[in-house]
């Protein structure tokens, strides 16, 4: 028996695997009507309410993080402490976001901070799946893309 | 109301049914003259497999026949159907109502309360006391919040629990016994978070004219406010834009202002909130949050106290009854039936809560305002 195969955290946020060449995306949505971008996407804009005016987009990878804080107790869903999450604002999409932080020391992370994304496994599920999401990690220097 | 804390051997209904006792004896009103009943409640489906807890815990105080409406909107679940009674009253349609709020949520040492883990922050990691860490991290950036200034809502809070034989945390800590508490999430401890709790309490809402027939010493609702987040993904981290207005709708329907209320009870789940609550509910300017605790403004004896009750810190947060929890605090308070944590002289009391996590915002807000006449 080899392991389980992995899932998504939820279907529909990025792309996974994540396609040979290319860098991980986040998929996002934006509004035709009045160009604002939501992410995860959404159905039917809450201003415009236009549902035809949803388009599927694909969000920068890179972004800053808008807070941070170092969890010291594990997640009820499966993540030993410590761990280190917050919000990211995405580049460009006026976009922020939930997320955990990896690739430093929990504590390493900070606002202000410049970070780029990372899909990969998060934590392991009731049935020992490896669940895939989407994580932030100090970002390289551009040279190193 | 019934002393919150750990009640492992009572039911829901048990518990319902001595806290709805209470507050129809108090009322001078017979379970035949309800016209309608509101039951909050958050997580009786997800712990005890039981739905309609509503008509169990009425049928059991003998009230029936009548609209019963079951009410969920998280840790605002029991001000929500406070708020929903208060407008079947004002409204017109009801002359007299039992509100209950019941829950039992005290979890087995060494587990976390797992509720809305649907949700995607959930599936990511999230926890509550994360959740609210950002907005202390971030206040703490914005305003130079201090952690010991965060710390001391702890202190005061399990300092008036200490005078409140219904808390269920009856020991008053010190700024060192907060501080050096576990670290839960940067700058939260272990004491910066309220307890898991169970209880029940309740409340009879009645028109003016009903509440003097039966003699009551009745208190007046002057403001019932229940508001839903923004969702503004890139919103202020430092307050709910939810709460502000809930705060503006019920000062505006009862003609007050926060310099006419003299006791406050706000939903201190953990340390931090009570800080923005203070200032969203316009006791303090924005950012003062740090400054008007340090002061001992809000403490019993000092210019507006908050929390006398212990606030969640300290009396408890069974999820569901802490709303309704709240306004038999203030009914009390304003009557001068509080006892060892009496605030002495107050007329108007002001009551909110907040429940729920949608984008990384408040769902439900609620603001209450109590006047006695």
């Amino acid at each position: 028996m080899g392991a389980p195969e992995p899932v998504v955290v939820k279907p529909g946020l990025f792309r996974y695997p994540v396609p040979v060449g290319e860098a991980p995306a986040l998929l996002g949505c934006r509004c035709r009507i009045c160009g604002q971008t939501f992410f995860p996407r959404r159905e039917v804009c809450p201003d415009c309410f236009d549902t035809g005016a949803i388009e599927e987009t694909t969000l920068s990878g890179r972004g800053v993080i808008h807070a941070s804080t170092v969890v010291r107790i594990p997640a009820p869903v499966g993540i030993p402490a410590p761990y280190a999450y917050g919000y990211v604002d995405l580049e460009r999409a006026g976009v922020r976001l939930f997320a955990l932080f990896t690739g430093a020391a929990p504590t390493a992370f900070a606002p202000g901070q410049e970070v780029e994304l990372v899909i990969g496994p998060i934590r392991v599920d009731a049935q020992g799946r490896e669940v895939i999401g989407h994580m932030f990690r100090p970002a390289g220097r551009e040279t190193d893309r | 109301m019934t002393p919150f804390g750990k009640h492992l051997e009572r039911s829901l209904r048990d518990l319902g049914r001595e806290a709805c006792l209470a507050a129809l004896r108090d009322a001078g009103v017979r379970p035949s003259e309800v016209e309608s009943g509101y039951c909050g409640n958050a997580l009786a489906p997800a712990l005890q497999g039981e739905t309609g807890v509503g008509q169990s815990v009425l049928w059991e105080v003998g009230v029936r026949g009548i609209p019963v409406v079951n009410v969920e909107n998280a840790c605002a679940s029991g001000s929500t159907a406070l708020h929903e009674g208060w407008k079947a009253i004002a409204g017109g349609f009801c002359d007299t109502v039992l509100v209950v709020g019941v829950e039992k949520s005290v979890m087995p040492k060494g587990t976390m309360l797992n509720v809305g883990a649907a949700e995607l922050e959930a599936q990511l990691g999230d926890v509550f006391p994360g959740t609210f860490a950002l907005m202390a991290q971030q206040h703490m950036a914005r305003y130079g919040t201090t952690r010991e200034q965060i710390a001391r809502v702890a202190v005061k809070n399990s300092g008036h629990g200490a005078l409140n034989p219904y808390a269920q945390r009856r020991k008053a800590l010190t700024i060192e016994e907060v501080l050096g508490s576990p670290m839960i999430a940067d700058p939260l401890t272990l004491y910066s978070c309220c307890p898991n709790s169970d209880g029940a309490a309740a409340v009879v809402l009645a028109t003016g004219e009903r509440a003097r027939r039966a003699g009551a010493r009745a208190i007046r609702v002057a403001g019932s406010a229940l508001t839903t987040g923004t969702y503004d993904a890139r919103r202020d981290l430092t307050f709910w834009p939810s709460e502000i207005a809930a705060a503006r709708q019920a000062y505006e329907q009862a003609a007050l202002g926060p310099e006419d209320v003299g006791v406050v009870e706000v939903h201190d789940a953990f340390t931090i909130c009570e800080i923005v609550h203070c200032e969203s509910l316009g006791l303090c300017p924005p950012g003062a949050g740090g400054r008007l605790i340090e002061e001992g403004a809000t403490a019993l004896g000092g210019r507006v106290p908050v929390n006398p009750s212990g606030g969640l810190l300290a009396r408890g947060h069974p999820v569901g009854a802490s709303g309704v929890a709240q306004a038999v605090e203030i009914a009390w308070q304003l009557r001068g039936e509080a006892g060892d944590r009496q605030v002495a002289g107050a007329r108007v009391g002001l009551a909110q809560i907040m429940g729920g996590s949608q984008q990384g915002d408040v769902r439900a807000c609620t603001v209450h305002i109590l006047v006695r006449d």
